[in-house]
């Protein structure tokens, strides 16, 4: 039960950010795509940036519940390009077309509507992509640190760094 | 495009959704929203047609894992709804005027101003979205923002692959015409 208050607060918080910083805005989504409006991609570096350093600094106390998805290359890069071709074409993505639809966008809403209906087509052809692109070429659930071997937060930090460099010293808003 | 500012700055929100990804990795896990819709269409199957649901290799890991009913993902996408529609309400004067609706100005630019047509595009789009999240294992929130923080090998190539096709599809749908 507390569980599901927490999820659903951190949901709040969640869906609150996307609103107020413009991520449900289709200008804005499109434009970073057409390499045209930086914001959205500074406000991801900045978020990965800082989710980086705090999760393995939780992580040197052992207070980090991590949840590393498998690395089934094929799978992934195919899955990739087929999303980011539904991203240019809706506008949205999964998270953000639940915001927009609680704006009250209907294009969200369809968005949201034509998902439930991917996710019913990816069930039924599962079996299918489950021994022909998902299984091979898996590596397993690795991470930056296994293939270093060592501690992560020497990588964090530097990556860290890197991506609040880019964000706020190298990226421009405009390139128009 | 004139410029008109986001109601908060992409500073604040960045900073916001770093700390708020790393409370969520304290408490319970990271953010995630696309096994949701799996975990959504699991529960109305199951209500539909319960045998064929539970048959079926993919939602049947899902609806046993969560009971046929909704966990801490589910209602973490649930408060996403829930917080978009307060702050909405709450702060619409605030929104620039080229961000509301769901009729954004440059696609009527390109592709006209049917109502129709910018609502079947959403949909397609959100199909290959999911099929292709589910494909991958994530999206934007579990993979990229997620994934790429904990540093995992396959956020890091999902990203790759993501961002190259979408810019590439928006270049082709954003093309010079005529």
């Amino acid at each position: 039960m507390q569980t599901l208050t927490i999820g659903f607060l951190i949901g709040c918080g969640f869906g609150a950010i996307l609103y107020m910083g413009g991520a449900t805005s289709y200008r804005r989504i499109l434009g970073t795509l057409l390499l045209k409006d930086m914001t959205i991609i500074k406000l991801m570096c900045t978020a990965i940036g800082v989710g980086t350093l705090g999760i393995y600094l939780l992580d040197l106390g052992g207070l980090a519940n991590m949840s590393i998805k498998p690395a089934y290359v094929g799978g992934v890069a195919i899955g990739g390009i087929v999303f980011g071709i539904g991203w240019a074409i809706s506008g949205y993505c999964p998270g953000t077309c639940v915001v927009g639809a609680a704006e009250g966008k209907s294009d969200a809403l369809f968005t949201i509507l034509g998902g439930l209906t991917g996710v019913f087509l990816f069930a039924l052809a599962f079996p299918f992509l489950e021994t022909a692109i998902l299984e091979p070429l898996n590596f397993g659930k690795i991470t930056l640190r296994d293939l270093a071997g060592i501690s992560g937060i020497y990588l964090a930090i530097p990556f860290s760094a890197m991506l609040l460099a880019l964000a706020f010293f190298v990226l421009k808003d405009k390139y128009e | 495009m004139q410029e008109q500012k986001a109601i908060i700055s992409w500073k604040v929100a960045g900073v916001a959704l770093g700390l708020l990804l790393t409370l969520a990795t304290f408490l319970v896990k990271p953010l995630g929203v696309s096994t949701q819709f799996v975990v959504t269409d699991a529960i109305v199957a199951h209500q539909v047609a319960p045998e064929a649901t539970e048959n079926n290799a993919y939602l049947n890991k899902y609806g046993e894992k969560d009971d046929w009913g909704v966990g801490y993902g589910w209602m973490l996408v649930f408060g996403m709804f829930a917080g978009g529609l307060v702050t909405s309400r709450l702060l619409s004067k605030k929104q620039p005027d080229l961000d509301k609706g769901s009729m954004p100005k440059m696609w009527e630019l390109v592709f006209g101003g049917s109502r129709s047509k910018r609502l079947a595009a959403a949909f397609f789009g959100g199909v290959l979205l999911l099929f292709g999240a589910r494909l991958a294992g994530g999206c934007t929130s579990g993979h990229m923002i997620s994934g790429i923080s904990q540093l995992a090998v396959s956020s890091f190539i999902f990203g790759i692959f993501t961002f190259g096709s979408a810019i590439a599809m928006a270049h082709f749908l954003y093309r010079k015409r005529g």
